[in-house]
């Protein structure tokens, strides 16, 4: 895997013109938009329904995508959960785990990812290939190991156990590594002849026209550390750091499942994920690269 | 710079990877028992090669992989060139699109489990009336030959987002001026797809490649809740098969040592996956 | 109730993170203290707190640490919490799996610890599900307990003219229940005459728990269950006749489906005449159905009958600082009259004679009454041997194959090997399997 070193021509400031047929495309991706998306009406619609059994009754033909009575009670419930469950709590938890370990993860794959793409170290293909490697691990085959890890650490129950095990992660350094090596030599070279430090080449040079890459990361690595269930669930043990994914399973008890609940929780639990989301796809515009050639 | 990320790697992900070859030399339980694990050398190795479920789940997970590489990965790059062109609305369609990916798996789960029902659920009546009544209702999770499809199906639903957003932002790198010297020349929309979208992913690609299939060897989440392996073990997995023998079965050793061939086989197949890729270069 | 809760919360922090890496035989308890590990729905869980808090009004100077632990994990987590030393002193288990952590030592009699008058109170069933064959001592104790039961429309049954039994003793026979299940494959409106919730798959104890009494009603069983071997017994003619003949139901056509789901009994239309579900399965059904539910015993398949028992109980561990005060707390909780009253709108099955007699669904003339009555007449709990994980998993695969077409014999004999495999492999779980 070499990099690329093409020389690209700068970029001018016309647009490409795809306006052909416009509105027969609008048409057509909101007609695909809708196929692909309506089985998540089944959950929206399944959350306004107040009765758990209703609910049951209805699952598995046309009725669970229709709602005679919309109710938002179960939505008051979860929110104001009277009992022993604090929701609010979880979710803060969550968003705790969830912006450290983006922020961590960001800093620390992308460095990794600029020293093996563009740092003088030996034997950094065999190093991206053990990296690579690792990430076959599946998460089940290594909880355990990991929980005597961390429990020898004292990190039992803690927030640092359920961020720091997933900032550095060899996916998204694989992620950045080829988005590095498609930069052209001369950016690299440009920095280094100004006598600029490797630190100060990354820092100044490379993370500025990597936004695309690193929303990238920030997004997909989110949705992963919100997702999370097998290790929080392993880990935490009283309320002080459980995230909303475990909260949530709760709901699903040894002999009965309160679906009304877990239908309106589960909606409130991709909310925030989807702000994160929109956030950060803002990022995906123009040509970086391009215009960092430009200069 | 490197050192945070090889740090972290080590402690939380070698470490209790190394551990498990400890592991899998011994008859250690999940539960410790009084009667202390014992070195059993190869015995669990020997067990899992010899067992004709393990053999069938690697067949299964490599049908898989096979099925959803090229459903998954295509359609989630035919989204992204189209929500990279211009369209109204298009933040909003990219929010619109990218739903699936946030949904837990659980709930995806539960969600398909309906549409897939037997004999009377949603794809049965769609398929009911396209065909006028004409074909029998399918049982997609119960019959042997559309198990897997189904769950092939379902989770590239759930999963073609992170390959969408990756081209998308691979679409990114591709400087807008490669697009306009092609027009120049002459070069129609599937032209310029070929000879300068395709390329210009090059990079992308790759990962796509290797990323996919690793995630798609370690399928496990769906099956473990949908089908548990079944029917008749049509889709069992690897990972499901090391699950059971760890957290079920409580056979620690015999689990990790599932994970240790999981780990060798797939390691061979990115291999020959970089290898076949680079030649082309 | 929000704001207390806070604060006992907090002031659990504290100690949460060293709880993990204290060993317990170091640790010195100042003020009692004792840490209960349990798994609930949230209901459960708001209950738990709720009693926990009453006791420590009701002890001053004790205090009670409530580990909740979705019950996804459990396992795990005793395996990790015995690994490091640092298990609770109360813990919950799902009864089947009593003998397993019984054998590896880490639980402790508690005949001893527990109110007099709630050791009489215990059914039948609630007290086989606690005691461990070896010693034939009291492990752990529940307020509930749980069976399955066979559901029907009285008004389908009563149009059909299909006697409806009243009692365990007058349950069907084995040719009644199938004569049953023709008559209703006959009707127009009916998809499939009853649904066993296969459903369940065999993520859950399902299989074992409602299926294994069949087996032991036609007169086989899991695991010999004096000379602890499967090979001989569930690989035995008996067994194969047995499942066999399950397998027959399925190819009828007469079972729902695995992907119909488990709402057939009571979905419009009602597709399944008959359902073979768990007492919880009661609130479902009453939800569509009203009072056209009707609650029968299970038949009688050979010359007695057998039903399913077990649910989540509570035991202390061998490690436990204070035995005597984790004794008073499970006395006091299991007796607290909100504690019950709580349970008792949740429809829990009970486990103490008193708790049924004060549970209108279960107490002579409820609903529920002839399923409650299965307790004392029919109760068989699952193999209590530490080999349970294995023996569930390997029953549940080859149960699950037969019915999906794959031979008897064969699926039978594969998981009795597996199982005696696995005993030998623990060098036969001394004593079980000697001769006494």
């Amino acid at each position: 895997m070499s990099a690329i070193s093409e020389t690209r021509t700068p970029a001018r400031t016309a647009a490409i013109g795809w306006d052909v047929g416009a509105i027969v495309k609008f048409v057509a991706v909101t007609v695909i938009a809708l196929v692909v998306i309506s089985p998540l009406f089944l959950l929206v619609v399944a959350s306004l329904k107040p009765d758990r059994f209703q609910i049951l009754a209805d699952m598995g033909s046309f009725r669970a995508f229709w709602v005679s009575n919309p109710s938002l009670d179960n939505y008051r419930n979860v929110a104001t959960f009277s009992g022993a469950l604090p929701f609010g709590r979880y979710l803060l938890n969550s968003l705790v785990i969830l912006f450290c370990t983006v922020l961590g993860g960001i800093f620390i794959n992308s460095m990794a990812a600029f020293v093996l793409a563009w740092g003088r170290l030996p034997g950094r293909a065999i190093i991206l290939t053990a990296f690579i490697a690792l990430y076959i691990v599946p998460q089940e085959s290594i909880v355990l190991p990991l929980l005597t890890i961390v429990n020898k650490a004292g990190l039992s129950d803690t927030f640092a156990a359920q961020i720091l095990p997933w900032m550095a992660s060899p996916l998204y350094i694989f992620l950045i590594y080829q988005f590095f090596i498609q930069i052209p030599r001369d950016v690299y070279d440009a920095a280094t002849v100004d006598g600029a430090s490797p630190f100060r080449i990354y820092w100044s040079v490379f993370l500025p026209i990597s936004g695309p890459v690193l929303a990238t990361v920030a997004i997909l690595l989110g949705i992963e550390t919100w997702n999370q269930y097998l290790w929080p669930l392993m880990v935490t043990n009283t309320d002080n750091a459980r995230p909303i994914s475990v909260g949530i399973a709760s709901f699903f008890g040894h002999d009965s499942v309160y679906w009304n609940s877990a239908m309106a929780a589960s909606v409130m639990m991709m909310a925030p994920v989807l702000i994160f989301y929109l956030a950060f796809q803002r990022w995906f515009v123009s040509s970086f690269i391009s215009s960092a050639v430009k200069g | 710079m490197l050192l945070p990320a090889v740090i972290l790697v080590t402690i939380f992900l070698l470490a209790p990877f190394l551990s498990s070859f400890r592991i899998a030399l011994t008859n250690e339980r999940l539960i410790p028992r009084p009667v202390p694990p014992r070195f059993v050398g190869l015995g669990n190795f020997q067990q899992i090669l010899t067992d004709h479920d393990f053999w069938r789940a690697l067949w299964n997970v490599a049908r898989f992989t096979i099925m959803v590489l090229p459903v998954q990965c295509g359609f989630a790059l035919a989204i992204a060139l189209l929500l990279n062109s211009k369209l109204p609305f298009r933040n909003f369609f990219r929010g619109l699109f990218f739903l699936p990916a946030i949904t837990s798996m659980v709930v995806v789960c539960v969600i398909w489990a309906t549409l897939f029902q037997y004999p009377t659920g949603p794809f049965n009546q769609i398929l009911g009336f396209l065909s006028f009544g004409m074909a029998e209702p399918i049982d997609w999770l119960g019959d042997p030959n559309w198990a897997m499809p189904s769950i092939v199906l379902l989770s590239a639903w759930q999963a073609y987002g992170f390959q969408m957003i990756v081209y998308l932002a691979g679409l990114q790198g591709i400087p807008e001026t490669l697009y306009e010297a092609a027009e120049l020349d002459g070069a129609n929309r599937w032209q310029r797809f070929w000879n300068v979208t395709m390329p210009g992913l090059r990079q992308t690609h790759i990962f796509v490649l290797i990323i996919t299939t690793i995630q798609a060897f370690k399928l496990f989440t769906q099956v473990n809740i949908l089908t548990q392996g079944g029917p008749r073990g049509t889709t069992d997995t690897v990972v499901h098969y090391m699950f059971t023998a760890g957290f079920v079965d409580q056979r620690l050793g015999l689990a990790s040592a599932v994970a240790i061939l999981l780990f060798f086989i797939v390691l061979v197949v990115s291999i020959v996956q970089r290898f076949v890729v680079k030649d082309r270069s | 109730m929000n704001t207390v809760l806070g604060k006992r919360l907090l002031s659990v922090l504290g100690t949460a993170a060293a709880l993990s890496v204290t060993s317990l035989g170091l640790s010195v308890a100042q003020a009692a203290e004792l840490k209960v590990m349990f798994q609930g729905d949230p209901y459960e869980v708001t209950i738990i707190t709720d009693v926990a808090k009453r006791f420590e009004a009701a002890n001053p100077g004790t205090t009670v640490q409530l580990i909740n632990t979705p019950h996804d994990a459990y396992n795990e987590k005793v395996g990790a919490a015995v690994s490091a030393g640092s298990l609770p002193d109360i813990m919950q288990l799902d009864a089947p799996f009593l003998a397993n952590y019984v054998w590896s030592g880490f639980l402790q009699p508690i005949g001893g610890v527990i109110d007099k008058p709630l050791l009489d109170d215990m059914t039948a069933s609630n007290i086989s599900q606690g005691t461990y064959p070896i010693d034939k001592q009291l492990y752990a104790i529940g307020l509930t307990d749980s069976t399955v039961a066979l559901y029907g429309s009285r008004k389908q049954l009563e149009a059909l003219n299909i006697r409806i039994p009243k009692s365990v003793d007058d349950a069907w026979t084995k040719d009644e229940f199938e004569t049953v299940l023709k008559t209703l494959a006959a009707q127009p409106g009916t998809k499939w005459p009853i649904d066993l919730f296969r459903s369940y798959g065999t993520k859950t104890e399902w299989i074992t728990y409602a299926y294994e009494p069949m087996l032991v009603s036609m007169g086989c069983d899991v695991i010999d269950r004096t000379s602890w071997k499967a090979t001989g017994t569930l690989d035995g003619a008996a067994c194969v006749a047995a499942a066999t003949e399950m397998q027959n139901w399925v190819k009828q056509g007469w079972v729902v489906p695995q992907s119909a789901g488990g709402n057939q009994f009571y979905a419009e239309g009602r597709p399944a005449a008959l359902a073979w579900g768990g007492h919880w399965f009661y609130a479902e059904a009453k939800a569509q159905m009203g009072d056209d539910v009707v609650v029968m015993p299970l038949p009688k398949f050979g010359e007695k009958g057998a039903s399913p028992n077990g649910t989540w109980i509570w035991a202390v561990t061998k490690t436990a600082s204070d035995p005597a005060e984790a004794g008073k707390f499970l006395s006091f909780m299991l007796q607290d009259p909100a504690y019950r009253e709580q349970y008792k709108e949740h429809a829990g099955f009970p486990g103490l004679k008193s708790f049924a007699a004060a549970s209108p669904l279960y107490a002579p003339g409820g609903a529920m009454a002839v399923a409650f009555e299965q307790a004392s007449k029919s109760a068989v709990p699952r193999p209590p041997h530490p080999a349970y994980p294995t023996i569930t998993l390997a029953f549940q695969n080859a149960m699950n194959n037969i019915f999906d077409g794959a031979d008897a014999q064969e699926e039978l004999s594969k998981a009795a090997k597996k199982i005696d495999a696995d005993i030998e492999d623990n060098d036969g779980y001394a004593p079980f399997g000697k001769v006494e």
